[in-house]
């Protein structure tokens, strides 16, 4: 058994013990149990057995890494150092490198005269040393290697002992491995998933949004939603599905992600905005392609203007039901040069829905994908809220085991405009770009016409101007707005809490002159809890 | 999304600062100032383009007064390009500001209009 420098190359196993010896090691290697745990704990409890069977004081399992062509310490019993310090070997040298280089397994009787290029096996005071490859269907995974503080010839029985082990154990590490690096990527592309997907919808005036991204059962895709505020009172809804799975799909959802939003906030039509990511996806010059829907609401007129590329059409969603809306066939993004997507136009009622999708939701192995469309139709017909025809759509049509293919959904309402308003606001800046949002809009819910809303924006716009001017109280302060009409005749109250200033210098006093020249009458009352501003002005066509 | 977008162009004579979006209390100061800074002294003054402005509140009336005393300190002109019929034409009509300084039909007359100074405004 000895040669050399005490390095052997034994021969391949023959299996010496009795019959009961072996069927008990056998089971202990062979364990279903095994195959069920992940890899960290399917290696430590490798070892233990290992260890138990052959009354070894160190057992160590290194993993191959193809890339490096290296040996890489995974797991380790009795010189843990091993893998605490990421120990790679090199294939070909040394105690183990040779075992996974010639796939032999190798005794060495005494450790101060082998070929030995891992230190820790000296340092640890090892004597001698056992080692077999682990080997599935052929290909290389690893080495298992047991060792001994106290000179020890193992034997023919020891080796046929470790090589049943190394035998029952490689299947189920590279299975385990496999799963490990499919999680890892699994986990890789949620987080990116999640990171690409917005991460709050934003709080548009005169809209309510809500959204969903379903994962698939096993990984991510590329679907994502998009919620984009635009100027001049209009609101953008994104859907999209990048054709293919996993990181490499994800990450193209957040470049086109990003470019259609890019597009979008220039104020580019639906069409056309589709249409400019077709280009961007052309030169990107890789193969990408995706559909998408691109609708924009004009919180203002309550117009839709919304175009597709190769997408499922949207569906409306109203008080007498759901439908899905006609769309002009386009083609998807990166599919042919210079795609056309063609826009069409609906108004949505107050309280209507659109609801834009992406096809993991309806897609069923083996049905015909208008049954789905009619599934889903039937799942948010009465649906009030975004938020309920999200949940009504993944109730009725995500299985009990998850999506196949991954899924996103947005939905958004052209919310119901109050017949009066009465608002408590912040009494800082920025709060009166929101008012004017509101105010517009319930100026045209009241029949105004373009210069009833400009001017009468602009007077309220003053009256809170001076209202938050007014606040200089250090804790958060507020004010009020109270809107009315009736018989053709706004009346706009504007309340706050803090003490009239006279305007400062000539300039500062335009606010006034501007509240007095936009309406009918402008009543200003101070006193020494507030002071209030009361506006009317009765519509030009009315 | 935000509330104004400052495009700011050099030309030979004058800085072409083009204002679109919303002036409001909330913004006129910084945009003022913007455009300001971004104005070499070297220039014969600044062309203000509101053609494309869809909201002009009295705190921006006020920020245009102030950046005009500004430029003239330094030697400089201010020209407003306000189409009549423009949002900022309709507010400056009720504010009783036609005119808070010179103005011209558009950014092109603007730029000839500074052709004939020598720099400086001297």
């Amino acid at each position: 058994m000895r040669l050399g420098f005490g390095q052997v190359a034994l021969r391949p196993a023959e299996l010496v013990e009795d019959a009961s010896g072996q069927a008990r090691t056998s089971w202990r290697f062979s364990d279903p149990a095994l195959s069920e745990l992940p890899l960290e704990r399917l290696l430590d409890e490798l070892l233990n057995r290992v260890q138990e069977a052959l009354g070894v004081d160190t057992v160590a399992i290194l993993l191959y890494d193809e890339e490096a062509n290296e040996l890489v310490a995974r797991a380790a019993k009795g010189i843990e150092e091993e893998v605490e310090q990421g120990v790679r070997l090199p294939i070909g040298q040394g105690f183990a490198g040779r075992i996974a280089g010639e796939r032999v397994p190798i005794f060495i009787a005494d450790v101060d005269h082998a070929d030995i290029l891992n230190p820790i096996l000296r340092e640890k005071g090892i004597c001698s040393l056992l080692g077999v490859p682990l080997i599935v269907e052929g290909s290389l995974i690893g080495v298992m290697h047991v060792g001994s503080l106290t000179p020890r010839a193992f034997g023919q029985a020891d080796l046929a002992v470790l090589q049943l082990a190394a035998a029952r154990a490689a299947p189920a590490i590279e299975r385990a491995s496999l799963f490990a690096a499919l999680q890892h990527e699994h986990r890789v592309s949620m987080v990116l998933q999640r990171s690409l997907l917005p991460q709050r919808l934003i709080d548009v005036t005169g809209v309510g949004v809500a959204a969903r991204y379903l994962p698939a059962r096993e990984e991510v895709g590329g679907d994502w939603y998009d919620v984009i505020e635009l100027p001049r009172g209009k609101v953008g809804v994104v859907i999209g599905d990048v054709v293919g799975h996993g990181i490499a799909a994800a990450a193209l959802m957040g470049r086109l992600r990003t470019a259609l939003h890019s597009y979008a906030i220039e104020s580019h039509s639906p069409g056309r905005t589709l249409e400019l990511v077709d280009r961007f996806v052309h030169s990107l010059n890789e193969p990408a392609m995706a559909t998408a829907a691109y609708a924009v609401f004009d919180t203002y007129s309550s117009q839709v203007t919304y175009a597709t590329a190769g997408h499922l059409p949207p569906v409306v969603i109203s008080e007498s039901g759901a439908r899905a809306l006609e769309v002009t066939p386009a083609p998807p993004l990166g599919a042919f040069p210079y795609g056309r997507c063609p826009e069409h136009e609906l108004t949505l009622g107050s309280g209507e829905m659109l609801f834009l999708y992406t096809d993991g939701l309806i897609e069923r192995r083996g049905v015909p994908l208008n049954l789905g469309l009619d599934a889903l139709v039937r799942a948010v017909r009465t649906a009030r809220t975004p938020e309920e025809a999200c949940v009504f759509a993944v109730a009725d049509l995500v299985p009990d085991d998850g999506l196949r293919d991954d899924a996103a959904i947005v939905a958004l309402q052209n919310s119901v405009v109050p017949a009066e308003l009465h608002l408590r606001l912040p009494a800082e800046p920025k709060t009166l770009a929101h008012v004017r949002r509101v105010l517009r809009r319930w100026l045209i819910e009241r029949g105004a016409d373009d210069a009833d809303v400009a001017e009468v924006t602009i007077a309220v716009s003053e009256a809170c101007a001076n209202a938050i001017e007014h606040a200089y109280s250090p804790s958060p302060a507020s004010f009020e707005l109270d809107a009315s009409g009736q018989d053709g005749e706004i009346t706009v109250t504007v309340r706050d809490s803090g003490r009239w200033r006279a305007p400062r210098g000539e300039n500062r006093g335009r606010g006034l002159s501007i509240m007095v020249a936009a309406m009918d009458d402008v009543k200003i009352d101070r006193t020494e809890t507030g002071t209030e501003v009361v506006m009317r002005r009765r519509l030009r066509n009315r | 999304m935000s509330l104004a977008d400052v495009q700011l162009t050099l030309a030979p004579n004058a800085v072409v600062a083009r204002i679109t979006g919303e002036v409001d209390m909330s913004n006129a100061e910084e945009m003022g100032a913007t455009v300001i800074g971004a104005t070499p002294t070297d220039a014969q003054g600044v062309v203000l383009d509101l053609s494309d402005l869809d909201y002009l509140d009295s705190a921006g009336i006020y920020v245009i007064f102030g950046m005009r005393a500004s430029l003239q300190a330094r030697g400089q002109s201010l020209v407003l390009v306000i189409p009549s019929g423009s949002p900022v034409h309709d507010v400056l009509r009720l504010a009783g500001a036609e005119r808070p300084g010179e103005m011209a039909d558009s950014v092109a007359d603007a730029l000839r209009g500074f052709d004939g100074r020598s720099p400086g405004g001297a």
